[in-house]
């Protein structure tokens, strides 16, 4: 008796939650995989299916080939970039001198802005003519330099690159800075006095035991360069082609030219590409949490 | 974003269902601009008054916001009982599919011609019946700015030769001669109406922008070679896509630029003290065409099939249709009343007026006359001949297998 009840109570606990999961967030994934065979009116205007042809279409479609691309492009650079300078600053920071925590506050402020927010004052950075970027290359005397940073085609998905690098490096240096604290101090001390060198301390003791939160900035890197969306589209009003991502270019096509059959199937390859680093991430995981 | 949509969803749904219980009227508007928010009001307020037994509810959406989601208020069953939109394809395709309700008989004259110009019957109709109130309509001109060509000792282009000539003129003195905010592609928009109906004819435009010719057709090469010809000589503004309409806008108002193919509503914008240096004149004449087209957006109203209380909307409409409501909204905006029995409200618009009677026809505008998809294709396409010349072909080619596409169905 008392063991079915310790069984049951959890379950009864977790009911509303998994219930409300299982209707906002797995059915939606569901309706998503269906109307994506369906014909462009059918959310709205009665359904019609028509196979695989909206998959058939993304072959085809230039366009999509760019949003696809250019996810690849802040996939390699989320990776890339702020996982080795977010733990260089962590590093940095792990130590007391004075003014750390200032200087610590300093870099943690970007992710305190919102997208929107940060999208739009860049924006005005990158503007050609009055804005920061080039007026300082001006004064530096590089006009050469200076660029139509979210007007010209071959600029565009960088410039707003670098602002989601911009953002993401100091979400890893707090993922670090924490795994750094469980990092036992009688471990590198026991390291020096074996004679290990701080280049040897670091690869061989630190790096090992940031494992897990290396992959969990990974995991957490991957997936928001793969949802890349908000800087896109406030920074270009969403009509960039060039600048085009998956998500951007999902809600274009279902929501400025009601697609809703197109824009499902880009949203189910979306999210057939993230589900996979998810469950590579969760293996991981398990396989940590079984082995303790 | 998506959850500032879902709360608006919510609020606007919420409303709509606290309106079935009573004698209530919800107004779905997308006049989020300050001017027009507040005189719309006053409109409604007129109206309130007189149907003191009504309550009516106004939900204020931003623009591009409300295009995206009125087709899921259409659909739904807590519709509005109004909404704000515009004449021509775009209100012919939610008629089509009978997500609207006819209005053929709430017009206070009888009938529609009583209260409005004849021209605006067929792009507020669909198989014969009415399904749009106009309220309001403005014309797109060529906007200048009177200092420079004074300045410069510049006259008036009438025909395309004029205008190249005035260009190199403006070009040479440092300044340029054609402002665009092209980060806000739909000011290329109108360029594709003025200057393919300039080349081709009003009758072709509206063939194209019906998908009925082919973009690839030598006609419309030739009428985006004109675009792509004014951008190989520099005569657009340089780093056009990085500005929106306003910041091009600015620019024209500083006097860095000297004209601007736009919408009467730039004036809105202009700051007071050079609101009287900034005037209009009509597209030049091309290859010796001298019938014309203009753009004449047409706004206002339609009531959804679905909506709860269809007889306050009918009332409501039939306020908006007379010529006091249609002054009221019109006057205070400087715009062009669609009821043929209100006064021209001032000077500027009467030279508006004129040039739009003289034209042999009117269009709505690009992304009005053409679906969604097609218009903002078609505009891309034509910022990147701005941005690019020289791929003018490559661009026609993938745009003719849009249009394709895009019109199967």
């Amino acid at each position: 008796m008392t063991l079915k009840k310790d069984k049951l109570l959890p379950w009864a606990f977790l009911a509303l939650p998994l219930a409300m999961y299982l209707i906002w967030v797995i059915l939606p994934v569901f309706q998503s995989l269906l109307f994506s065979l369906t014909h462009r009116d059918t959310i709205m205007y009665g359904r019609k299916f028509i196979g695989l042809g909206n998959f058939v279409r993304l072959v085809q479609d230039p366009q999509f080939h760019i949003a696809l691309a250019n996810n690849l492009v802040w996939l390699v650079f989320f990776v890339g970039i702020p996982i080795p300078l977010g733990l260089g600053i962590a590093m940095l920071f792990n130590q007391e001198y004075p003014g750390a925590r200032l200087y610590k506050t300093l870099f943690y402020v970007p992710m305190t802005l919102s997208f929107a927010v940060i999208g739009t004052i860049w924006a005005w950075i990158y503007h050609p003519d009055f804005g920061a970027l080039n007026t300082v290359l001006r004064l530096l005397g590089l006009e050469g330099a200076t660029r139509q940073w979210l007007g010209d085609k071959r600029y565009m998905t960088l410039a707003l690159v670098f602002v989601g690098v911009w953002r993401q490096v100091p979400y890893v240096m707090i993922l670090y800075l924490a795994g750094l604290k469980n990092v036992p101090e009688e471990l590198v001390e026991a390291a020096m006095i074996d004679g290990a060198s701080w280049g040897q301390r670091f690869r061989h003791v630190v790096i090992p035991m940031l494992a897990p939160a290396t992959v969990v900035a990974v995991t957490i890197s991957v997936i928001d360069s793969l949802r890349a969306f908000d800087i896109v589209y406030v920074m270009t009003n969403t009509k960039a082609r060039a600048a085009e991502v998956l998500a951007s270019y999902m809600y274009s096509s279902a929501f400025h030219y009601q697609d809703y059959g197109y824009g499902s199937a880009i949203a189910v390859v979306q999210f057939a590409i993230t589900f996979a680093f998810i469950v590579a991430y969760v293996n991981n995981t398990l396989k940590n949490e079984l082995q303790r | 974003m998506k959850k500032v949509l879902a709360v608006i969803v919510a609020c606007v749904v919420a409303g709509a269902a606290f309106a079935a219980g009573s004698n209530e009227l919800v107004i779905n508007s997308y006049m989020s601009d300050q001017a027009p928010k507040e005189t719309f009001q006053k409109v409604v307020d007129a109206f309130q008054a007189k149907n003191p037994d009504i309550k009516v509810t106004v939900n204020t959406t931003a623009h591009e916001q409300f295009k995206t989601l009125l087709p899921s208020w259409l659909t739904s069953k807590q519709a509005p009982d109004v909404v704000t939109w515009f004449a021509g394809y775009r209100m012919q395709s939610f008629a089509e599919k009978g997500m609207l309700e006819p209005i053929n008989e709430v017009f206070p004259g009888g009938s529609f011609e009583a209260e409005f110009p004849g021209a605006f019957k067929g792009p507020s109709s669909y198989n014969g019946n009415v399904y749009f109130m106009p309220q309001s309509w403005y014309w797109w001109a060529v906007y200048y700015n009177k200092n420079v060509f004074a300045k410069l000792g510049l006259s008036i282009p009438k025909t395309s030769e004029e205008f190249l000539v005035i260009c190199e003129k403006i070009k040479a003195a440092g300044i340029a001669p054609i402002a665009i905010g092209a980060k806000d592609t739909w000011t290329a928009g109108g360029w594709f109406d003025y200057m393919n109906s300039a080349v081709n004819g009003g009758d072709a435009h509206v063939k194209l922008t019906k998908g009925e010719v082919p973009y690839t057709d030598a006609s419309v090469k030739k009428s985006f070679g004109y675009i792509a010809e004014l951008s190989k000589r520099g005569y657009f503004m340089p780093n056009a896509a990085s500005y929106s309409w306003q910041e091009a806008a600015s620019v024209m108002f500083r006097g860095e630029a000297a004209m601007y193919l736009m919408g009467q509503f730039i004036k809105d914008v202009a700051p007071a003290d050079v609101k009287d240096s900034i005037d209009f004149f009509k597209f030049p004449v091309f290859e010796g065409r001298t019938e014309y087209s203009v753009d004449t957006p047409t706004d206002g109203f339609m009531i959804p099939k679905n909506a709860k209380n269809k007889e306050a909307a009918k009332k409501f409409m039939a306020y908006l249709a007379t010529a006091e409501a249609q002054e009221a909204f019109c006057k205070p905006l400087g715009r062009l009343a669609a009821n043929k029995k209100v006064a021209v409200p001032n000077a500027d618009a009467k030279r508006g007026l004129d040039m739009v009677l003289g034209a042999k026809s009117a269009m709505q505008f690009y992304d009005r006359d053409a679906p969604e998809e097609m218009a903002a294709k078609g505009m891309n396409a034509i910022v990147d001949i701005i941005a690019n010349p020289a791929q003018l072909d490559t661009v026609l080619t993938a745009l003719d297998k849009e249009r394709v596409r895009i019109y199967a169905k």
